[in-house]
């Protein structure tokens, strides 16, 4: 009885979970500085034979693998700072905690400072992304004690030492060429996006599945580590396969869209005040509100002024004044 | 034989904590590990539930050698309850009863409704039930440590491994949490081993009619098992712990009560005060 009446509560939330990144992909391919008719738009998707070939390159070719790319880098970016602040024990971890913001953004650099833009930015943020995470998980294996806490000090350790490396080529980049394009880079921009960078939603897919497989773990790793031993879970192992996850994700997620901060920090959060702490429900929720958040955000940063805002800052700009809002308005669901 | 310990030996880098340290335990059996801070009793935990790998000495859980078990089979085996659980994250206590399940599910950890029965009966047997869909962070202290024995319950282990289970707790939560601990001990025939500085507690088990011994950890000197009567005397305390101590008897209620009034320190070496 009781699991019913909790079921049917949950109903609504569950449909507007569902509803969310489909209803903001669906709604950013009809807004943009091109002006297409809605009908036009519906054409393009349906009746390809029916439009001028502008229409359906920019329906199908810009805006569909844009808003796309946007809702799975929300999503990766989400899941993995959810699944990491319960790994973590810490609700002030983010998805870039192991350094893998600061490591793909060096990769980026070095690769616009050496070989200009192009498909080594991707490749070289990729690896150095990854690379600063198993770096941080060596790190923290040094002690034989402790292993959340230094995980952490490692991570932010490796953050510091390519956050240093990235200032060293900025100031060493050609200040009227490649300077602006690390600036442009380090603040997270879709403009750039296109259908062969969909190839990184295989990677991202294949993370967050890893990530949601190992949710039920994920619940008793919050509950530190000697405990999640002793109800039985390898903890070594889990974290390793949560780590691993999170990492696919979030390389393949920065290297397309470059760092966006704040959505893999607070998108949990307002997780946990809607669904609460269960992983069993907060990994799904964080993706589709990761999703549909950045999405929405994506849409507005290239629809509101003539140049497009980076949406590393829009992010927080809209973000913060919502997530304060929700705070209000749902005395934090129990949580915060 | 739930568990059998044989010379066990561990040290921290060069530091030894326990030296041949042997200790067997039969089911429906409490175990109360006592002694000063830093004597051990937590690494002699730490080693019985798996988490720590003693250099030396060998551990038998229900007669197989635990280096054998898995992480899951062992957790099938043993169940801990730990001595201070910080909450980061609100769960349900329904939820956190319920990881006490993991043991005993698949690849994905998926919860059965037999799950779901076990976790209501441990809540039900600790007396939380009512408690059950509150969240565990916002419980008081005595609450959260009758929903890790809960938790612990819900493993339906062999042996229940319980580290200061009652610090901080007053004193009728903690008469409260030994009821709990003591009608289990009964009722599913488990072992619990007790590491603890509430010396009368092993009375406290006595006289509940379960089999109890007392272990005595010091450092630098082997460990002293025995009846509670049998160690727990004015010059073991104040041998091991410095201590001068008086144990009295009284007659409560047709029963005699032991007691242990603890006087003042003294030097450990000449024993005077």
């Amino acid at each position: 009885m009781r699991r019913q009446a909790a079921f049917r509560r949950s109903v609504p939330t569950a449909l507007f979970l569902c509803a969310l990144p489909v209803g903001a992909i669906v709604l950013s391919l009809f807004f943009g500085r091109y002006a297409i008719s809605p009908s036009d738009v519906l054409s393009a998707l349906f009746r390809p034979s029916a439009v001028p070939h502008a229409v359906l390159v920019t329906v199908r070719q810009l805006r569909l693998p844009r808003a796309l790319a946007a809702a799975f880098v929300g999503a990766s970016l989400s899941a993995s700072g959810a699944a990491f602040q319960s790994v973590f024990r810490n609700p002030l971890v983010n998805s870039g905690i192991l350094g893998v913001s600061n490591g793909a953004g060096f990769g980026a650099c070095l690769a616009i400072v050496c070989f200009g833009s192009g498909f080594f930015t991707y490749a070289l943020s990729f690896l150095f992304g990854a690379a600063a995470v198993v770096l941080s998980y060596f790190a923290g294996r040094i002690a034989k004690r402790n292993t959340v806490i230094m995980l952490i000090l490692g991570g932010t350790i490796v953050s510091a030492f390519f956050a240093a490396l990235v200032s060293l080529l900025k100031y060493i980049a050609d200040p009227y060429s490649q300077l602006p394009a690390i600036t442009f880079w380090l603040m997270g921009s879709f403009a750039s996006v296109g259908v062969p960078h969909l190839a990184a939603v295989i990677p991202m897919s294949l993370g967050m599945g890893l990530i949601f497989l190992c949710r039920r773990r994920i619940d008793v790793l919050s509950m530190g580590e000697r405990e999640a031993a002793a109800l039985g879970v390898d903890v070594r192992l889990c974290s390793l396969l949560v780590i691993g996850g999170a990492t696919l994700c979030t390389a393949s997620a920065v290297c397309i869209s470059g760092t966006i901060g704040w959505v893999g920090l607070v998108i949990p959060h307002i997780g946990r005040m809607l669904v609460g702490s269960e992983n069993t429900k907060l990994i799904p929720a964080s993706i589709s509100l990761g999703a549909g958040f950045l999405v929405i955000v994506d849409l507005l940063s290239r629809c509101l002024t003539g140049s497009e805002i980076p949406i590393g800052i829009l992010c927080a700009l809209i973000g913060t004044p919502f997530f304060v809002y929700l705070l209000k308005t749902r005395k934090g669901g129990g949580w915060l | 034989m739930i568990l059998d310990i044989r010379a066990l030996s561990f040290s921290y880098d060069a530091s030894p904590v326990l030296r041949d340290v042997s200790l067997s335990m039969d089911a429906g059996e409490i175990v109360c590990v006592v002694g000063p801070n830093g004597s051990g009793k937590t690494t002699l935990l730490d080693c019985v539930t798996g988490y720590l790998r003693p250099q030396q000495g060998e551990i038998d859980i229900c007669a197989k050698p635990l280096r054998t078990y898995r992480r899951q089979a062992l957790a099938q085996k043993i169940a801990y309850v730990p001595q201070h659980h910080h909450p980061t994250f609100p769960y349900r206590v329904r939820d956190v009863v319920l990881m006490g399940r993991t043991a005993h599910t698949g690849l994905l950890g998926a919860f059965s409704d037999a799950d779901a029965e076990a976790a209501d009966d441990a809540m039900r047997q600790v007396g939380i039930d009512d408690l059950a869909d509150r969240a565990y962070h916002t419980l008081s202290g005595g609450e959260l440590r009758l929903v890790m024995l809960a938790r612990a319950l819900a493993q339906k282990p062999r042996l229940i491994v319980l580290d200061e289970p009652t610090v901080s707790l007053d004193f009728r939560n903690e008469l409260q949490f030994l009821e709990a601990l003591t009608a289990l001990v009964k009722a599913r025939n488990i072992g619990a081993l007790i590491a603890t500085h509430a010396l009368s507690h092993a009375f406290f088990f006595e006289r509940a009619g379960i089999p109890v011994r007392t272990a005595l950890l010091c450092k630098g000197q082997p460990m002293r098992l025995g009846t509670p009567q049998e160690i727990l005397t004015r010059e073991t305390l104040a041998d091991a712990f410095g201590v001068e101590a008086q144990i009295s008897e009284t007659t409560a209620q047709g029963e005699t009560v032991r007691q242990i009034t603890l006087l003042r320190t003294i030097d450990k070496e000449d024993g005077t005060a």
